[in-house]
């Protein structure tokens, strides 16, 4: 199940004027803070005066925060944008594991500078080469602050050769998509991602579509996506979790297989289906799952001083 | 005897009386003795003092037996696992070597306590978690034990370990399949296979769903499948063994091919498609693979003769 309740996972800019409200309006379960590196000034000392207010702005809905950095100029990057209330990094243009190592023994002096508690901040990747996905086991296991893989399908595209146009009648980077789910479950961690063709289209597409992709994505394998637009938001926080029919099944899945053990069977057959021991074990946590998501919502209704849905 | 022809495994409890004393009759090519996800837990203990009678019961139709243990339990579960009879040990779960060679230990030890080859029983890591198909090459290369390599994905264990709902009409599966499939074929290691075959309703008795799952692995050059329910084993049993226009292909590959050697020559054509030592080696394969399921057949259709003979006698 996954490690982490983060459905959707929202870019945006730190020099954004309406950073604030966009975050707070966005019921997004994380905010990802993308900035520029400002030619006409100090980059580092302008974004150190400014990423207090913009992780603040950003956390005020309930979200988590996290800041977007370049592998290739990661230590000071990081100097200039980790402070207290960021969950982690997203770090780009990862060739391999040596860039987590180095980022990574980053976070530990900046935990100890800047009062955050050591080993706490978390490192996902954002995998946009074909090293990147070569390397992707190594990359996961580089240190324990791994958390999340996340395909940027658009450059990784780009970075293959392909055409990033939704041509293809089939799902062109399926074996890719399956192994970033599958090393990063691997490790505890897990994979956020969109289906094809959105996950190269990334329009801003009618909620039917919307749904149908995000429920295939979670059939991938995948936990949450980055939401280019904020209308995608709310398919996914509640695409991936269990639907309350799921639940309403699992919880019948549970019952059935109680009863089953009652007499001394661990194999009982509902609906044509076997329900035994890994079924019973997927029900609970399938329930756990959404017991986890329903907090998630509450916490964050509360960060919005409204009741629970 | 022909244990390595496995055209469908299928599992059955010995503790369901029901189940243990008609697997005979079924025609299976192999019988999984299990203890572990379909045994109820306050059921392990009987069921490990019913394995041994169970090899009998279950084999009398000429089926070969596995049985199949639980990883918590390797220790208690082995020395009730191991006896003559037994082909083969499955290790489900398997993460890791250090798992493999713990195994390998205890079974070598039976084996010589038991008068059983050293070296006989099989050990087949079963890979139901990410972490046991990333770790794959390692779990394959850690012994020195004949091993089969048991699919990679698609069950229902995989399934939670990945938080995905299974029986989507797409393949859920596709890496750790792949990455099983290809570090078997890298170490030539013969697999159990798993070839994508859509069953939205995720229904494991339906006979058309064995058709068209044994047509997907024949395709795949994969000989070997699992069942859940017998309406599977027939299916999978007559759909993994060769047709008889694929061995009369064969044969004709191959004396065609032998007819070119004979003249110093490697390529040739054969009613109208051409043919060389791929297609040499495939026919070699096709030609080995029916004889062992002959072979195989043979034995089982022997073997329930006088099984049959024989409970007509105690009826």
């Amino acid at each position: 199940m996954p490690r982490y309740i983060r459905r959707s996972s929202y870019p945006l800019a730190i020099e954004d004027p309406q950073l604030a409200e966009k975050a707070y309006g966005s019921w997004a379960d994380a905010i990802i803070l993308d900035f520029t590196r400002r030619a006409d000034r100090d980059w580092q000392q302008d974004l150190k005066s400014r990423m207090p207010a913009a992780i603040h702005d950003a956390a005020r809905g309930g979200a988590e925060v996290f800041v977007r950095i370049n592998s290739g100029a990661a230590a000071a990057e990081l100097e200039s944008t980790i402070f207290s209330g960021i969950t982690g990094i997203v770090l780009r243009g990862v060739p391999g594991a040596e860039d987590i190592q180095k980022a990574s023994q980053c976070l530990d002096a900046l935990e100890q500078d800047r009062g955050i508690v050591g080993g706490s901040l978390e490192i996902d990747v954002e995998i946009d080469t074909a090293a990147g996905v070569w390397r992707s086991l190594e990359i996961a296991r580089a240190s324990p602050r791994f958390g999340t893989f996340w395909a940027n399908e658009q450059v990784l595209c780009k970075n293959l050769g392909m055409s990033s146009d939704p041509v293809l009648e089939f799902e062109p980077l399926e074996y890719i998509k399956s192994q970033l789910i599958t090393v990063a479950t691997s490790v505890g961690g897990q994979a956020q991602g969109m289906s094809y063709p959105l996950s190269l289209t990334q329009e801003d597409t009618g909620e039917d579509e919307l749904r149908k992709a995000v429920r295939r994505a979670r059939d991938t394998g995948f936990k949450g996506a980055v939401c280019p637009h904020a209308s995608w938001i709310k398919a996914c926080n509640e695409g991936f979790r269990p639907s309350p029919e799921e639940t309403a099944h699992y919880v019948k899945v549970i019952e059935v297989f109680a009863e089953g053990l009652k007499r001394g069977m661990a194999s009982v057959p509902m609906d044509g289906k076997m329900i035994d021991v890994p079924v019973d074990l997927r029900a609970k946590l399938y329930l756990e799952w959404a017991r986890r998501a329903q907090a998630r919502d509450e916490e964050k209704a509360r960060a919005h001083g409204k009741p629970a849905a | 005897m022909n244990e390595r022809v496995a055209r469908c495994s299928m599992f059955v409890t010995p503790t369901n009386p029901r189940f243990i004393d008609k697997a005979w009759t079924r025609g299976g090519d192999v019988y999984i003795l299990d203890i572990e996800d379909s045994i109820a837990p306050a059921e392990k203990e009987r069921c490990r003092r019913l394995i041994r009678e169970s090899i009998h019961k279950a084999s009398k139709g000429g089926a070969s037996i596995y049985v199949r243990i639980n990883k918590p339990f390797v220790d208690a579960d082995l020395p009730y696992a191991v006896w003559p009879g037994v082909d083969r040990i499955m290790l489900p779960k398997t993460e890791s070597a250090a798992e493999m060679r713990h195994a390998h230990e205890i079974i070598s030890r039976l084996e010589r306590e038991r008068g059983i080859p050293e070296g006989y029983i099989e050990l087949s890591p079963m890979i139901e978690s990410a972490l046991g198909a990333v770790n794959i090459y390692e779990i394959l290369t850690a012994v020195p034990r004949k091993i089969w390599s048991q699919g990679g994905g698609g069950g229902y264990d995989m399934a939670v370990n990945l938080g995905i709902e299974m029986f989507a009409d797409f393949d859920q599966y596709a890496f750790p399949v792949a990455n099983v499939a290809l570090a078997s074929m890298a170490l030539g290691i013969e697999a159990t296979g798993g070839v994508f075959v859509p069953n939205p309703s995720g229904r494991v008795d339906q006979s058309d769903q064995a058709v068209k799952q044994a047509e997907a692995l024949h395709a795949a050059g994969i000989h070997h499948a699992g069942a859940l329910h017998p309406a599977f084993i027939h299916p999978l049993v007559s759909g993994l063994s060769p047709t008889p226009d694929e061995i009369t292909w064969a044969r004709k590959v191959i004396d065609e091919c032998t007819r070119l050697a004979d003249m110093g020559e490697s390529v040739g054509t054969l009613e109208g498609k051409i043919i060389d030592e791929y297609e040499y080696d495939m026919a070699l394969r096709t030609r080995d693979w029916a004889a062992a399921c002959a072979a195989k057949d043979r034995f089982k259709a022997s073997a329930l003769s006088r099984a049959q003979a024989g409970a007509q006698q105690q009826g």
